[in-house]
């Protein structure tokens, strides 16, 4: 079980079973979005991610087709990246993570994008868009 | 003359000026705001910081004493902090800037906080918190 919450602990949820293919992301969106240098999300299956309380704190933004980006209305934490066509996979931004999931980022995407105030000097594999 | 916006557009702001002490927070109020592995910031003067438009999309959210944390209520992202304490300070995250503001981490701060999932692979200081 690896828990999750936001800021205010409004939105709190649990993840049954493993989290895969974590990754830093370093496209603008992700960038806007986080206020960040970068986001960092791995793959739950929706089955085993559940909402455990602030379901209705949970706000919705579609940043571009298909691609709904989630974060608490009370406090702003990022939460979630979610494809429309793919409804049984839920990304986890992994900042708002209480456990450590264990899983760690394997690879940079979207290298091409990154915010040049930030340096990557990590030996992860880089990817100029998504591979 | 530095611009910055949200992920939707909704709100602009600029900044004449400069910035000051860029560098990345690893604190878990950080980490949990931006839903990140850590928060890279400035310092701006609140006398140099405008919005431009939406300023009433911004909401504000009190993490610590004093501390607000601003961030657009559309797509949520990060904008500004500012401090009941220190009304002269803004504190900006360098995420939502449009354009490459010309300053760069300079440290690491409450490094003894930082995510388990990720590790520190620059020659830039570390520092467990915030060093006075």
């Amino acid at each position: 079980m690896i828990r999750g919450s936001c800021l205010c602990g409004g939105v709190r949820f649990e993840i049954d079973g493993v989290l895969k293919g974590a990754s830093h992301c370093h496209c603008s969106m992700c960038r806007k979005a986080h206020g960040a240098a970068f986001g960092t999300y791995a793959a739950a299956k929706a089955a085993d991610f559940r909402v455990v309380s602030g379901e209705a704190r949970i706000t919705r933004y579609r940043s571009s087709a298909g691609i709904v980006r989630t974060f608490c209305a009370r406090c702003g934490s990022t939460l979630q990246w979610l494809r429309e066509s793919k409804p049984d996979v839920v990304d986890v931004a992994l900042g708002v993570l209480d456990d450590d999931p264990g899983v760690r980022p394997s690879h940079h995407i979207f290298v091409a994008s990154k915010a040049p105030w930030h340096e990557i000097t990590d030996n992860l594999p880089q990817h100029a868009s998504r591979p | 003359m530095l611009r910055g916006s949200c992920l939707c557009g909704g709100v602009r702001y600029e900044i004449s000026g400069s910035l000051k002490g860029a560098l990345n927070c690893h604190c878990s109020m950080c980490r949990k705001a931006h839903g990140a592995a850590f928060r890279s910031r400035a310092g701006v003067k609140a006398e140099d910081f405008r919005w431009l438009q939406g300023e009433d999309l911004v909401t504000w959210y009190e993490t610590s004493s004093g501390t607000h944390r601003g961030f657009c209520r559309v797509c949520g992202a990060k904008l500004l902090s500012r401090f009941d304490f220190d009304p002269n300070w803004y504190g900006l995250p360098l995420g939502a800037l449009d354009e490459d503001p010309g300053v760069k981490p300079k440290r690491h701060v409450f490094a003894a906080d930082k995510a388990p999932w990720y590790e520190i692979t620059d020659d830039l200081p570390q520092h467990p918190e915030l060093p006075q």
